[in-house]
């Protein structure tokens, strides 16, 4: 163990060269890739299920670091369905907005790459194949030039903060009108405007004309998210990506975020992958929900399963760690005991081990197989795999 | 907006004040005066009589103490007297005015070749942040900003002038030629001057270029990093798109004060170069003039400099406001 430690602690000059070679190389072979022109038939794919608008299987995305690879998301697998709302949970740095941003080519290139698996985004234009599959584009292996289509128009995205989301330079409008004018280039820009305002007035903006004209310093936290929400919408997505779109936001204003996204969700038929930490936004909103740990999904349900009947000991753990009104306030609140492990050189074992307090003699093996435990609810924990 | 000019102006009356006062004394604390410069010969032989030494003092009017003497140039400067020249035997505004422009088209040139060249290199440094490209242009730019000014040139003349003699060793035109004032003269000395001017001009770009390419590849890669950098990018922009329209935007926020901030250098000359490449513009003017104590020109051409340098500040405070909308000036 002491060893260990200082293996990732401590690295020799020989070991950081090394590393630094090794970095520089993939992250070489991984770029080039990325702006290699391809077929159009390398990166389509079919889905499983053509009521999915996303299928991401075994994705894994790894930063290149100096200290070495950080397998942020480490074999991800989980579906979005049509007009779903799909919440992913976990603490911080567990790697879900490495996922969200893998699903856009957004992750921090060069140091920042989707080296395995598939992400199959369900699009309209392509029709089925011989087989009567649906087909599909898979977004891991495209090129970065055909994304600037799907971007913006198809999904779309919320980010977590709006104070610094939009350009301080541009105003509300030229930034809204671009999206317009970008993936519908026959529109006008009186069109583009009169579009935008709209948009403006669908997120519930009250002076949409004055909106319209001011810059991004001049709005509040909450109506920059709108601003951002009106963004999203304005291409037509089929699917909105909402990365924690209401953590820097003050209480009431988180709210009234959600329920107009929720509402907006219905109008428009979009699915939306909710991000956030927080299990109260998730109970309130989201229709499935994924749990995530250290890179990989731990669990994963409908809001039912989660939240009536949690199986993996992390699930229960993050449960009880939420403060109700209801409980006795002179007692402190629960946390889970321990710290996330190290994301360079993780153990071939469960990654939740240390922490766990129901371990037994299997979790010594290696990493548990996901186990489906009835139709929509699976785990990922050695409790419930009963194969040997 | 009107306002906050007319304050600014108001103040800079009492900076410039300030900067006479320290700029007068400092040269008059010189060890060595104009009169004492002219006559050091006959001072040394002793043909001049100490009588004559102190009438030349009381003529350049640098008998009396500094206060005096400062007080005395400050009312004439009012009236809008800078004084003749020691050295020049010219008014010192003639003579700045005779000798501004030669290195206003230097400068001129210099500046807007800099800018056009260290700009776009920050940029794709920026962009291509580690890479060859960024080490390359890196090493190159921070030769060229450590190489010192007479060094560099006198590499430069021993080479292109010396020993290839493709480019001629200094001055303004041929020493031979004279150009009458026809439309064909008038055309051929200025091809004469651009032909003397590649040298200084590209020694003055390429020793200036590293300062101002770090300056943007540094602004680029924080802008680069910004939020609504990965917002234009999950707009579906292309990556040009979001480089040029999005991010050059915010780079050109810091870029276009420095822009306003460089008034004085167009305008004052530089020393080293002109000297070396023994042009008679103002920055040449002003060494020779320094070295021998010629006070009304030292405290013209510095109070010239003072001037531009406070336009060039407000003009870089008002570059803020017409370039970032956040920024307004009320006060």
């Amino acid at each position: 163990m002491a060893k260990k430690q200082k293996n990732t602690n401590y690295i020799s000059l020989k070991e950081s060269r090394a590393i630094i070679k090794y970095n520089m190389k993939q992250m070489k072979h991984y770029e080039a890739l990325k702006r290699k022109k391809r077929d159009v038939s390398e990166y389509t794919a079919t889905m499983r299920d053509e009521n999915n608008i996303i299928e991401i299987d075994g994705l894994k995305t790894c930063f290149f670091t100096d200290v070495g690879t950080v397998m942020s998301v480490n074999g991800v697998s989980f579906d979005i369905p049509k007009n779903k709302i799909v919440g992913v949970v976990g603490e911080s740095g567990c790697g879900k907005s490495v996922t969200s941003f893998s699903i856009m080519q957004l992750v921090q290139a060069p140091q920042g790459q989707i080296v395995d698996g598939a992400i199959r985004f369900n699009c309209d234009e392509l029709g089925y194949d011989a087989d009567g599959k649906k087909q599909c584009y898979d977004i891991a292996k495209m090129p970065t030039v055909d994304m600037y289509k799907i971007r913006g128009k198809d999904i779309t995205m919320i980010f977590q903060e709006p104070m610094t989301s939009l350009n301080p330079v541009f105003t509300i409008g030229n930034q809204l009108d671009e999206v317009t004018l970008l993936h519908s280039p026959e529109t006008t820009k009186e069109a583009a405007k009169a579009y935008s305002i709209e948009m403006l007035k669908k997120v519930g903006i009250s002076m949409p004309e004055h909106v319209y004209k001011s810059y991004p310093h001049e709005l509040s936290g909450g109506m920059r998210q709108r601003v951002m929400i009106a963004m999203a919408i304005a291409g037509n997505p089929k699917l909105i990506i909402a990365d924690e779109p209401t953590t820097a936001l003050d209480v009431t204003i988180q709210a009234q975020i959600l329920e107009l996204m929720r509402d907006l969700q219905k109008q428009q038929g979009c699915s939306i992958m909710l991000i956030t930490h927080d299990l109260g936004v998730i109970a309130e909103m989201a229709d499935e929900v994924v749990v995530m740990y250290a890179g990989r999904v731990i669990e994963r349900g409908t809001v039912d399963d989660i939240f009536l009947n949690p199986l993996h000991p992390y699930t229960v753990g993050l449960q009880k760690s939420k403060p109700l009104l209801s409980s006795d306030s002179n007692k402190p609140l629960y946390s889970i005991p321990g710290q996330v492990p190290n994301p360079i050189n993780l153990p071939d074992a469960c990654y939740f081990k240390s922490r766990c307090t129901h371990c037994v003699a299997k979790c010594n093996g290696g990493y548990p197989k996901t186990v489906q435990v009835s139709d929509t609810h699976s785990v990922a924990c050695c409790l419930f795999d009963k194969s040997e | 907006m009107f306002k906050y000019i007319v304050k600014r102006i108001l103040l800079s009356v009492i900076i410039l004040l300030g900067v006479s006062l320290l700029v007068y004394s400092l040269v008059r604390l010189m060890p060595m005066n104009y009169v004492e410069t002219k006559y050091a010969s006959q001072i040394a032989q002793g043909t001049i009589k100490d009588e004559d030494i102190e009438h030349f003092l009381g003529l350049y009017g640098l008998d009396g103490n500094i206060f005096v003497g400062y007080f005395k140039w400050l009312g004439n400067m009012i009236k809008g007297d800078f004084g003749i020249s020691f050295k020049y035997e010219k008014p010192v505004t003639q003579v700045i005015s005779e000798n501004m422009w030669i290195s206003f088209a230097i400068a001129f040139v210099a500046t807007i070749l800099q800018f056009l060249i260290a700009i776009p290199l920050g940029i794709s440094s920026a962009t291509h942040q580690y890479s060859a490209r960024d080490y390359t242009v890196t090493v190159f730019t921070m030769i060229g900003l450590s190489l010192p000014t007479y060094f560099f040139a006198a590499i430069v003349i021993k080479l292109f002038a010396v020993d290839l003699r493709w480019l001629p060793v200094g001055g303004i035109i041929d020493t031979g030629n004279s150009y009458d004032a026809s439309f064909v003269g008038v055309f051929s000395k200025l091809g004469d001057v651009l032909y003397h001017m590649i040298l200084p001009i590209s020694v003055s770009v390429i020793l200036s270029l590293g300062g101002l390419m770090r300056y943007t590849r540094t602004n680029t890669l924080e802008v680069l990093n910004a939020d609504y950098i990965r917002t234009a990018r999950a707009k579906g922009l292309s990556e040009k798109t979001v480089i040029y329209k999005h991010a050059f935007r915010n780079t050109l926020i810091p870029l276009a004060t420095m822009l306003a901030g460089i008034l004085p250098s167009l305008f004052g000359g530089m020393m080293i170069t002109e000297e070396v490449f023994a042009i008679d513009g103002i920055g040449r003017m002003a060494y020779k003039a320094l070295v021998e104590g010629d006070i009304p020109f030292v405290m013209g051409y510095n109070m010239f400099l003072a001037v531009l340098t406070v336009i060039g500040t407000l003009l870089s405070d008002i570059m803020y406001a017409v370039v970032d909308p956040r920024v307004k000036l009320v006060k």
